[in-house]
């Protein structure tokens, strides 16, 4: 699923270490987020959704293409 | 796991070792005790099975490692590199049966089930890993 982690991340000038430690997740989990392959659990992307203050659906998009 | 260990998987190690030190005296001993003692009955079932003991401990820790992991990405890569055990094990075992009973190929030990299954899903690992990069 596409979304808009990366950028986020780049606005607030965190590493995907710094974003890692925040969520509680290991980096090798932010970075398979990033890549849009892995789609994380409906816990996990509250906790995101809450960690960048925007509802889920402006972080992920779920259309296709 | 190519960064340091996260507490369930401290804990994972900390329970296996031990365990897999118990399986290889174990299997050492009873070797011994079948070559030069000869046992026979109930006792020689009962020394066959202590080896059986720590690999069902070793399942139970992988299983228990399983439910404590607390990275859902990390613990989503282990199942699935489980599947790839399971399969090629059922697959690899069930096949080879065929094999032994219609063209009297070597017998493949019912033992050796544990072994590939832990052996392909080790390898399988660093795989499925790089299909979400």
């Amino acid at each position: 699923m596409k979304n808009r982690l990366k950028v986020l991340r780049a606005e607030r000038d965190w590493s995907q270490a710094d974003l890692a430690d925040r969520l509680e997740v290991s980096r090798q989990t932010i970075n398979a987020l990033e890549t849009g392959k892995y789609d994380p659990s409906l816990p996990l992307a509250f906790r995101i959704a809450r960690l960048f203050g925007q509802p889920i659906e402006a972080i992920f998009d779920d259309s296709a293409a | 796991m190519a960064t340091a260990p996260n507490p369930a998987q401290k804990r994972y190690l900390v329970r296996f070792m031990p365990i897999m030190a118990v399986y290889v005296v174990a299997i050492i001993l009873v070797s011994l005790a079948f070559d030069y003692l000869r046992p026979a009955g109930p006792l020689a079932w009962a020394l066959a099975l202590l080896p059986g003991v720590p690999i069902i401990g070793m399942i139970a820790v992988m299983g228990l490692y399983l439910k404590e992991e607390g990275d859902e990405f990390v613990r989503s890569v282990l199942v699935e590199a489980m599947l790839w055990g399971v399969g090629v094990t059922l697959a690899a075992m069930t096949v080879w049966g065929l094999l032994e009973f219609y063209v009297a190929a070597p017998r493949l030990p019912a033992f050796f089930a544990f072994p590939i299954f832990c052996g392909v899903m080790g390898l399988a690992q660093p795989f499925v890993k790089r299909r979400y990069r």
